[in-house]
This record gives structure tokens, C-alpha cells and sequence, in this order.
């Protein structure tokens, strides 16, 4: 589904962000990436769906490269949803609003129907007695559910999350974090950037460990966790899982 | 003290009172239009200050630049005295002499282009303000840049403006006093007008002054209600 | 074109560039003064301090400098009691119009000082005036230079509008120059490039502070 190869990333005066960068996320799928922050972790996730350009390498997303000049990038993205720390929710817009303004005007639905779905949508996410209401009425975990039904709007192939819940209070994390699993759970195709290792010890099927934009591990849930091999993998997961 | 000889009812005597209504329209009117253009014209410029060619953005800045740092007063000048000079001699001599309140035109299109100087500013940093992860978030969904920019950010930028906005709104009602300077009779030259012909300059200035507060109490209240209108519930809480 | 005119005319005009300046001084220094004493007053938890300070400045604001010039031209002499003459009723009108100005922005400057800055230097024991010299007004003054700079640059703008009482400063000696002469292209482009240099570098200036103050915080 995702292949990236020897991916490299930098901003001026040389400082890399990410350095031969390489990982294949499956059809299907739940890769967990986790290490500190500054690791390029976001940045990497960001490169999957062209909003960051890398200067080194080459991702597919269904065998589609994302930097060729040739690709409709809008076409692309249409088809990846990708969830943000801080929800990044139109705050001039409705919750259905929200949701509905991608698909109106890239898929072209009408906005019957696209708010239908989306109705459906945030029945899935269970707060169907928001749909009419503005983003700073609500809760954080409530915002980060209406960004992941915005995401799933465009019944993308495969979701992006960065960092979905650590703008969050501790009580609404658990909320976000169910949705989540189910989506994994219903066969989504999911990269996501957390440090939440219990829902990477419930769901992931890969675990990705980076640092100073390099991969240092990657593993699946029991080696990553029980025998790692790095030793700043062993210190990181020391300091998490105290 | 000096003895002055008060005589407030000039202001309502048949020959001045129509005179002093007459004024306040024109500022009204005036005001009015070189608002609607100083913000259309204000927010192309801005948006050509964020153009992602360099070009234009500093074509923009450039406009900025000129309109800010020169008086208003010597850009009604340069408007009302040089551009007809500047035209080919018969449509100059069209303009000063067929055109019916040339004045007012000038005036017009001096405190439109003027105003947009200062409204670009404001709403280029309405749209500095709008969080870079929104405009992500946008494009992530697949909108193209025009949409992301016409549904998400300029609707957010706009709204971050408003209170900016009202106070440019004022302050176009209070520089058009300055067409006076061109022969626009509007509320400070007839009080100047009125003045001449009775020597009653005090009373006509009071007048006049009470216009302009009582214009900008009208504005701020119509700007609160505009505002609680479009306000958008936990909007400000979050940009704060 | 003719650009003779301005070379001609160049000493005459550029020396009522003396006079402009003097203005802007008087404008800026009075107004300052008297906005300090109005930002107190919007300060003030005293209602009958804080609502005569507002409506001042709440009432300035909405006013046409121009007007206020022309206002105060016939409402000064009733008050002192002789003719004043256009020079001293000009700088009273811009001393009081500038002071609302700048009263705000005393009053942000005050304000963007941290409430527990004041807090932390009284628990240190500090009195009133102490803490305002020591404390709160270097960080104040501060903050508020890049605004100050920019007012200046407006007052010296505005001053040209002295030229409806009659005041010889420099536009109204480029305007009696074009009366004379009647070439208002090259006259006003002359004009504006002298204000469009003198404010550009002004404002750049003010630029400079800027970016000092947001590097020093950084």
C-alpha cells in the first residue's frame, strides 16, 4: 500500500529531518511509529501525503510516486485521511460543515448526500448530537473524533494519524483512542504516530521506532516490546512504560 | 474670557440648516464608497502580498509602502491638481472643466486607494494569523488550494479582521473631512463654508464635531451587532 | 515636465521643512505628556478618575483631526481671551488630539506588562512608585517603542494639515509654489517623494526595534 524508499528530508543550513528513510505499510495494516519528539516522525507522515517535499527518495502510495510532477497530488490526498494533533477543525464551520466540505467540492457529491454520510459518519464516531454545532463548543476528545469523521468522509484508502492524542486531557484520550481501534479493527489501513503503547500493544501490526530522523527498530508488537534490540529504543520504552 | 456672541440657531436657520444636512450626506455618501472600494482593492492587494510569486507580493508590498508613507493630504492634492495635468491635454482639460464636482470624484477614488492600503495590512494579518495546521488540514482532505483558500482561509481570516476592519471603517469616515481641501462640501468644509458668510465658525465646528462623534457611535453599534452576528461560538477562545 | 521648478524653488520649500518638524515635536512631546496623565486615568479603578479619562480620548478619537484643528482655531481665543494666532491654536489642537492617541498606547504598553510582575516584585516588598520605576514602566517603554514610532511618523504626516489655517510648513509652501508657478505634477511628486523618504526611513526604524525587541525575548 505505502512504500518508502530511502526517503531524505532537510531544511536549510543542513540539518536532516529524516535520513534514508525506508518502511512498506500493508494493505490492511496498523504501523505504529513512536520516538521523542524532534525524531521526524510527523514530518515523515506528513511526506506520505505531499504536504512536506522531501529532496531524496521516492514514495508509492498504491504504486502511485507522490513527488512525480505527473501526479495529481489533489487526487492523491483525496484518497488518504490524515487526523492532527491539535484536530485543526474549521472553527468557522458546523461540525457538519466540517466534514461535509471535501466531498462537495473535490468527490462532487451533492450536499444531500454528503450529509447523510456524514450523519453516518458521526453516528460511527458517536456524537451524532453534535452534528450542529461549531468546533469550539466542543470537547477536545469530541473535536478529535469530528477530525477523525472528516477524515473518513472521503472514504480514503488509508488514514494518517499525527499524534491524535496528545493535545488531549487524560479522561478523553480513551474515547478517541476506541475509535480508533475500531477502524483498525474494520480493516483500515492505518500509519499512526502515538505514544499510546497500549493501543500499539492492541492493534499495531508493526511497530517503527525513530530517532534523529533515522529508523532505529521495527518490529512486530511482541519483539518491539519484549526483546528490543536498540538501546535507545530500550531507553525510550523504559521512560514510557514506567 | 473673550466675548463671543453664541448663536446656535444659524445651525437650524433656513438658509444653513439644509447647508449643514447637505454636508453630513456628502460624508455619508463619500465615505461610503471609498469604503466599498478601499476594501475590495484593500483585499486583492493583500492577497497579492501572500501570492506565492515574488513578483506580485512585492508589487503588493510596494502599494502598501507608497500609500502609508505619504500624506493623505498631498495624495488629494497629487489626484485633484496633477492627474488631470498628467492626461493628454484634452481629457484634462474635459476633466477640469466639463466634469461636474470633479472634487468628489478625486476625493473618491484618493481615500479608496488610500483606505486599501491600510485594509490590505489588516487582512494580510488576519490571514497570517489563521493556524498553518487548518490549511493543512484542508489540503490533506484533497481540496485544491483555491478551495482551501476560498472555504477555509479567507472565511477564517476575514472573521479574525473584523474589529480591525470597523476601526478602518472610522477612520474613512474622519479622513474624508480632508476633501475639503479639494472643494468637496462635505460636513467640515460647510462648517468652513458656513463660517465665511456668518462668522459663526464656533458654533458650526461644535456642530460639526458632534456629527462625526455621533457617525462613529452609529458605526461601533452597527459593527457589535454585525459582530455577535457572524461570531462564531468558541471561535475567539481558540485563536486566542 | 519641467523639473526646473523644484530646483528653483528648492530652499523655499525645504525650509518649511524646519517648521514641520518643529510641529511634530511639540506635537509629540505635548501629547505624550498629556496621554501619560490619560492612560493613568484609564487605569484608574476610580470611577470618577477613569470616565471623564475615556470620554477624552473616546471623543478625540472620533474626530477628523482636520476638524479639531479648525475647532479649536475659533474656540481657543474665547478661552484665553485674545487672538492666539493659527501657530499656537494648531499645536494645542494636535497636543490635545495626539494625547488620546497616545494614551492608548501608554495604556497597552502598561497592560502588556505580566500582573505577576507586579505581584512578584510586591511580595519583594516594593512600594507603588518603586515598582512602577523599576518594573513595570522598562518593560512597558519597551513594548510600546515600535508603537510610539509609528504615532510620530503619523504626526508628522498630519501636520500638513496644518496648511488650512494658513501655517507656512512644507506642503503648503509646495502648494504657493504651484499657485505661482502651476506645475502641480512635478511640485506633488516632489512632495511625496520628501515624505515618502523621511517616513520610509521612520518606519524602518521602527522595523529595527521591532525585530530587536522580538529577538531579545526570543
Amino acid at each position: 500500500m505505502i512504500e518508502i524508499r530511502n526517503i531524505g528530508l532537510w531544511y536549510r543550513k543542513g540539518q536532516k529531518i529524516l535520513d534514508n528513510v525506508s518502511a512498506t505499510v500493508g494493505e490492511g495494516s496498523t504501523v505504529v511509529i513512536c520516538g521523542p519528539s524532534g525524531s521526524g516522525k510527523s514530518s515523515l507522515l506528513r511526506c506520505i501525503n505531499g504536504l512536506e517535499t522531501f529532496q531524496e527518495g521516492e514514495i508509492l502510495v498504491n504504486g502511485i510516486s507522490v513527488q512525480n510532477p505527473n501526479t495529481n497530488i489533489y487526487r492523491l490526498r483525496a484518497n488518504i485521511g490524515m487526523v492532527f494533533q491539535h484536530f485543526e477543525l474549521y472553527p468557522h464551520m458546523t461540525v457538519t460543515e466540517n466534514i461535509t466540505l471535501a466531498p462537495m467540492h473535490v468527490l462532487k457529491i451533492s450536499k444531500t448526500r454528503a450529509r447523510q454520510k456524514a450523519m453516518e459518519l458521526l453516528e460511527r464516531v458517536g456524537i451524532a448530537d453534535q452534528a450542529a454545532k461549531y468546533p469550539g463548543q466542543l470537547s477536545g476528545g469530541q473535536q478529535q473524533r469530528v477530525a477523525i469523521a472528516r477524515g473518513l468522509a472521503m472514504e480514503p484508502a488509508l488514514m494518517l494519524f499525527d499524534e491524535p492524542t496528545s493535545a488531549l486531557d487524560p479522561e478523553m484520550i480513551q474515547e478517541v483512542l476506541e475509535v480508533m481501534v475500531d477502524l483498525a479493527r474494520d480493516g483500515m489501513t492505518m500509519v499512526v504516530v502515538t505514544h499510546e503503547m497500549g493501543f500499539a500493544r492492541e492493534v499495531a501490526d508493526e511497530i517503527i521506532f525513530m530517532d534523529h530522523g533515522r529508523i532505529v527498530e521495527k518490529g512486530n508488537v511482541q519483539t518491539f516490546f519484549n526483546h528490543p534490540e536498540n538501546e535507545r529504543t530500550q531507553q525510550f520504552l523504559a521512560r514510557i512504560l514506567r | 474670557m473673550l466675548d463671543y456672541n453664541f448663536e446656535w440657531s444659524i445651525l437650524w436657520s433656513q438658509t444653513y440648516g439644509p447647508w449643514l444636512l447637505k454636508g453630513i450626506w456628502t460624508t455619508i455618501h463619500l465615505s461610503l464608497l471609498a469604503w466599498v472600494i478601499g476594501s475590495m482593492l484593500g483585499l486583492m492587494v493583500a492577497l497579492a502580498r501572500l501570492a506565492p510569486y515574488r513578483v506580485v507580493r512585492f508589487a503588493g508590498g510596494a502599494y502598501v509602502q507608497v500609500f502609508r508613507n505619504i500624506p493623505l493630504l498631498v495624495q488629494m492634492f497629487f489626484w485633484y491638481f496633477a492627474v488631470p495635468a498628467l492626461l493628454p491635454r484634452e481629457m484634462g482639460r474635459w476633466l477640469n472643466h466639463e466634469v461636474p464636482h470633479l472634487g468628489y470624484y478625486c476625493g473618491v477614488v484618493c481615500l479608496g486607494t488610500y483606505t486599501a492600503s491600510r485594509v490590505a495590512e489588516v487582512i494580510r494579518s488576519g490571514f497570517l494569523a489563521v493556524p498553518k495546521g487548518v490549511t493543512m488540514a484542508a489540503l490533506a482532505t484533497g481540496l485544491s488550494p483555491w478551495n482551501t483558500y476560498r472555504h477555509v482561509t479567507i472565511p477564517y481570516a476575514l472573521r479574525i479582521s473584523m474589529p480591525l476592519l470597523s476601526n478602518e471603517i472610522l477612520s474613512c469616515f474622519k479622513n474624508s473631512a480632508l476633501t475639503m481641501t479639494i472643494g468637496v462640501m462635505e460636513t467640515t468644509g460647510m462648517a468652513g463654508l458656513i463660517d465665511s458668510f456668518t462668522f459663526h465658525g464656533l458654533e458650526t465646528t461644535t456642530a460639526a464635531s458632534l456629527v462625526y462623534l455621533a457617525i462613529t457611535l452609529c458605526v461601533v453599534a452597527a459593527f457589535a451587532r454585525v459582530e455577535k452576528k457572524m461570531r462564531i461560538p468558541g471561535l475567539m477562545e481558540r485563536s486566542n | 515636465m519641467d523639473w526646473a521648478v523644484i530646483t528653483d524653488n528648492m530652499g523655499y520649500m525645504l525650509g518649511g521643512l524646519g517648521l514641520t518638524f518643529q510641529m511634530t515635536l511639540i506635537a509629540l512631546s505635548g501629547g505624550m505628556f498629556l496621554g501619560c496623565f490619560l492612560a493613568m486615568g484609564r487605569l484608574s479603578s476610580k470611577k470618577w478618575v477613569y470616565y471623564p479619562a475615556s470620554a477624552y480620548v473616546h471623543f478625540f478619537r472620533s474626530q477628523p483631526l482636520i476638524l479639531v484643528i479648525f475647532w479649536l482655531y475659533f474656540l481657543a481665543p474665547v478661552f484665553v481671551g485674545r487672538p492666539l494666532g493659527a501657530f499656537y491654536s494648531t499645536m494645542i489642537a494636535f497636543v490635545f488630539f495626539e494625547a488620546s492617541y497616545f494614551s492608548e498606547i501608554i495604556r497597552g504598553g502598561i497592560q502588556s506588562v505580566p500582573k505577576g510582575q507586579v505581584m512578584a516584585a510586591q511580595a519583594t516588598g516594593l512600594g507603588f512608585f518603586t515598582i512602577q520605576r523599576y518594573v513595570v514602566l522598562p518593560q512597558a517603554l519597551g513594548n510600546m517603542a515600535p508603537a510610539l514610532i509609528t504615532r510620530a511618523i503619523v504626526i508628522f504626516q498630519d501636520t500638513s494639515l496644518a496648511y488650512v489655517v494658513g501655517l507656512r510648513e512644507f506642503l503648503r509652501r509646495v502648494n504657493l509654489v504651484d499657485t505661482r508657478e502651476v506645475r502641480s505634477v512635478e511640485l506633488y511628486c516632489f512632495a511625496a517623494v520628501v515624505y515618502f523618504v523621511i517616513c520610509t526611513l521612520g518606519s524602518l526604524f521602527a522595523d529595527h526595534l521591532e525585530r530587536k525587541r522580538e529577538a531579545s525575548k526570543a
